[in-house]
């Protein structure tokens, strides 16, 4: 009987031991794409600025103060409604606001190529009317940059303090809420 | 307001699981009828509402709802109405919303359907049904609601639904394997019940064997069609990976297959007692953990979907009560069930034993290289992968010996049989077997290979034993007599055996070649010459992209026309390959677009395939035996006379 008992009562053990395993699985190291991002330096990287080619930035342009870098394009429709806030933030609160800019019908393996001067009468006219919170605007053309920083999509913010280290990652726009609850602790911090 | 009437309906299920879960079980402790009779109308309610939350998030997704964030997460207004509606099943939230609804429906069906089982016996199974409900409701209304909001903030338009997803298979494939896995929670909870109540005769196999055969064979027509989705969609030309997420679903079909031969022998013989309840819980324990591997991210899978710990915690905390719970009444009651059959090992019992012992060890071999990974990462070894060779090495051993004990166990008798029904005829047939598959390798691809050579062979040996049992069954009884469940029998092992050859000759006649090509140019694989016609653009709905025009010739003859594309998804920023196939039934003929290069030539991956269909065929061969066990007059007749 006994004997029995610890026969039928084995599986439940073997079940505990996996459960162990599982859980500590859960909390182990790479499990979020997004929180291998923080904490480590802003990647390497060489790009035109959008409206002028001949100025190259570079990671080392970015790392005199705190800084906000806001991934977006003119054709991404919600980027529209987060550029007056954003603007409002950079004129307002003074937070200094770098934007990473790439188009998306850019498809070189597509034979399709960005027509940048037409690129730069669009930008211009939509900061215009909604509000131009950039100091600059780096191009990333091939999205090399985009992808070393993980952006699956536009808009996407980032915060990178003085050292040129990522604070914080944020996919989607940038509102009131967001910034009170998510940007606003670290960048009062890092100041 | 819809979305609202929607979350508000979802909380109202929940309280009706809740109560579902609580009455019932006073009912049964104090044996007031009244509280008992409630579980079936409870269950119609928990049905009713999930109904309602689930439309209304279908309804949200329709009209491009976008302050609800899970609408605008994996919605966009450029997205095909049809792919709209399956978006809203297509993300975490709305994937277990359907869960949801599969289950509640599930109960419904059986608060519908057993209400000639015993009182107290109806009450158990949709309670333990009610507990499980608790534990998913809570899931869904604390940290996966889908009717979230995004206000007072919403986007203008959404993201995109994964291009991969914009497939009609995709659109069926996931309900289907949902299906499977929340049907096998009420075999589960037959079980439960039953050993709650200690009466683990063979009414209960008899009661839940129907059920479980729906819930396998929505899992085996659900693991078919998602292989047929990933041979046509991902553009890699294979259809089976042992990824995790596939051996998610691998694992408890494995397990049920075990269980339905397993409830034949408990039903018909009364053996096997409390190794068929271990396999039902097993069954529905490994659902719930393929669930969880695939939507914590505790295991890195192409299938890639979003992660989140909190839900992985709660997955994880649900599947401990789950199986845990269910593990430990197995252990205190198990032991004190007797099965009464004695048999000899020579005899149906012991072939369906081998057939358990089989898939259990099978299910060892795809549980061990899925999760060891995890295990020896934990362990500070490092990181290990172990990929398709070990998992095919060791199936391509274990389906030997089920595929011959699979043949001959329909002629066996129970309890005992002469053992020259093992040795002889047997001898005979594989002799008859091996010579015949010789000659067909050898006739159609002129190289006998070993893998193929044993495929074939398996697959004449099982059609011919079948072929034999039944034209000696149709000897005794007539053909309007013979129960429908002898039927699936023969369904399930001829499929099997369409599987068994088309793997066995699809992977080792499969040949493929890259080439670069101009328009115009043609290239020559085995007996076919693929001419590239020319290169067209495409303009979709939501994607642009490049389309091939291909003529295929075989002897100069046109054999299929086919239109290659590679599409580019905008707003994703997403390149899909979608792979043109002609499909027949002795080989598929498959291009996949590649990248354009300097000089304006193409890459082509080009593929010819023969009897791959075989697979699916087989797939679909055997989740039809599971409808025909459904429609077998002798559970119809159970349910409505017991």
């Amino acid at each position: 009987m006994t004997k029995k008992l610890s026969v039928s009562i084995l599986p439940l053990i073997v079940f505990i031991l996996l459960l162990g395993f599982l859980l500590k699985g859960l909390f182990s190291d790479p499990r979020e794409r997004d929180s291998a991002l923080i904490n480590k330096p802003m990647p390497e990287f060489s790009l035109p600025d959008l409206m002028d080619e001949s100025i190259k930035h570079t990671a080392q342009s970015l790392t005199q103060s705190p800084v906000l870098i806001n991934v977006w394009g003119t054709w991404c429709t919600t980027c529209k409604y987060e550029l007056p806030f954003l603007t409002k933030l950079s004129e307002e609160y003074g937070v200094k606001i770098v934007g990473i800019y790439y188009d998306q019908n850019h498809a070189p393996e597509f034979g399709q190529y960005a027509d940048i001067p037409a690129i730069r009468v669009e930008v211009k006219e939509m900061l215009q009317r909604l509000g131009n919170p950039y100091q600059y605007n780096i191009l990333d053309l091939d999205r090399t940059l985009s992808l070393n920083l993980g952006v699956t999509g536009a808009p996407e913010t980032f915060l990178i303090d003085a050292d040129g280290t990522i604070r914080v990652h944020h996919m989607g726009d940038v509102n009131e809420r967001v910034w009170r609850d998510k940007l606003a602790p670290v960048w009062n911090e890092m100041n | 307001m819809i979305p609202e009437l929607g979350n508000f309906a979802l909380f109202i299920a929940f309280g009706f699981s809740l109560l579902l879960a609580v009455f019932p079980f006073i009912g049964l402790r104090q044996n007031d009828v009244r509280l008992m009779q409630l579980a079936p109308n409870l269950t119609i309610g928990l049905f009713v509402f999930t109904l309602i939350a689930f439309l209304s998030l279908v309804y949200a997704f329709l009209t491009d709802d976008f302050t609800v964030l899970n609408v605008a997460q994996n919605s966009n207004s450029a997205l095909p109405t049809q792919y709209k509606f399956a978006a809203s099943f297509g993300s975490h939230e709305g994937s277990f919303l359907l869960w949801l609804l599969m289950q509640s429906g599930w109960a419904f069906a059986v608060a519908i359907w057993s209400k000639t089982l015993p009182a107290d016996m109806r009450t158990r199974i949709l309670m333990v049904i009610g507990w499980i409900c608790v534990g998913f409701y809570a899931y869904i209304i604390t940290v996966s609601n889908p009717f979230e909001r995004t206000l007072p903030y919403f986007p203008v338009d959404g993201r995109d639904l994964n291009p991969l997803l914009q497939d009609i298979g995709m659109i069926i494939h996931p309900p289907l394997l949902y299906m499977g896995y929340v049907g096998l929670s009420i075999t589960f909870s037959f079980a439960i019940a039953a050993l709650l109540n200690g009466n683990l005769d063979s009414t209960w196999a008899k009661w839940s064997r129907p059920w479980t055969a729906a819930a396998w064979g929505f899992l085996t027509l659900g693991i078919t069609i998602g292989s047929w989705w990933a041979y046509a969609e991902l553009g890699w030309g294979g259809w089976w990976f042992w990824d995790p997420v596939e051996n998610a679903s691998f694992m408890p079909w494995l397990v049920a297959t075990a269980l339905l031969h397993s409830l034949s022998v408990s039903e018909k013989r009364n053996a096997f007692k409390s190794w068929t309840v271990f396999l039902a819980i097993a069954t529905f324990s490994l659902s719930l953990l393929g669930t969880f591997l695939v939507r914590s991210g505790v295991i890195v899978s192409v299938h890639a979907f979003a992660t989140d710990p909190a839900r992985g915690v709660f997955i994880l905390i649900l599947l401990a009560l789950v199986t845990g719970g269910s593990l430990l009444l197995y252990g205190l009651r198990a032991s004190s069930i007797k099965s009464v059959g004695r048999f000899s090992m020579f005899s149906r019992e012991g072939m369906l034993w081998g057939n358990n012992i089989l898939l259990v060890a099978a299910t060892i071999i795809v549980l061990m290289g899925t999760l060891l990974p995890l295990v020896h990462k934990e362990i500070g070894l490092g990181t290990i992968s172990i990929g398709e060779p070990f998992f095919n090495q060791m199936f391509s051993f274990l389906i030997v010996p089920f595929a011959l004990i699979l043949g001959i166990a329909p002629l066996i008798r129970w309890k005992q049989d002469k053992l020259n029904k093992f040795v002889k005829m047997p001898a005979f047939i594989i002799v008859v077997c091996m010579i015949l598959a010789f000659v067909w390798l050898k006739a159609e691809f002129a190289d006998v290979k070993v893998l193929a050579f044993s495929g074939t062979a398996l697959f004449i040996w099982i059609v011919l034993y079948t072929t034999i049992e039944l034209q000696q069954t149709l000897k005794k009884v007539s053909f309007n007599k013979l129960p429908l469940s002898h039927f699936a029998m023969v369904f399930g092992h001829i499929g099997l055996a369409f599987i068994i050859a088309g793997v066995g000759l699809t992977s080792q006649y499969s040949t493929q070649r890259d080439v670069k090509m101009f328009e115009g140019d043609s290239a020559v694989l085995e007996d076919y010459q693929f001419a590239f016609n020319k290169i067209r653009r495409l303009d979709g709905p939501n994607y642009e992209g490049w389309a091939a025009d291909m003529s295929i010739y075989k002897d100069a003859e046109l054999e299929a026309n086919l239109l290659a594309e590679k599409r580019f998804y905008p707003v994703q920023r997403n390149t899909m390959t979608e792979a043109a196939i002609s499909d027949g039934f002795f080989r598929d003929l498959y291009v996949s677009l590649g990248e354009k290069l300097p000089d304006g030539a193409w890459a082509m991956r080009i593929y010819v395939k023969p009897y791959v269909r075989w697979i699916w065929l087989g797939g679909i061969i055997v989740s039809l035996s599971g409808a025909l066990i459904l429609f077998d007059r002798r559970y119809r007749r159970s349910s409505s006379v017991a």
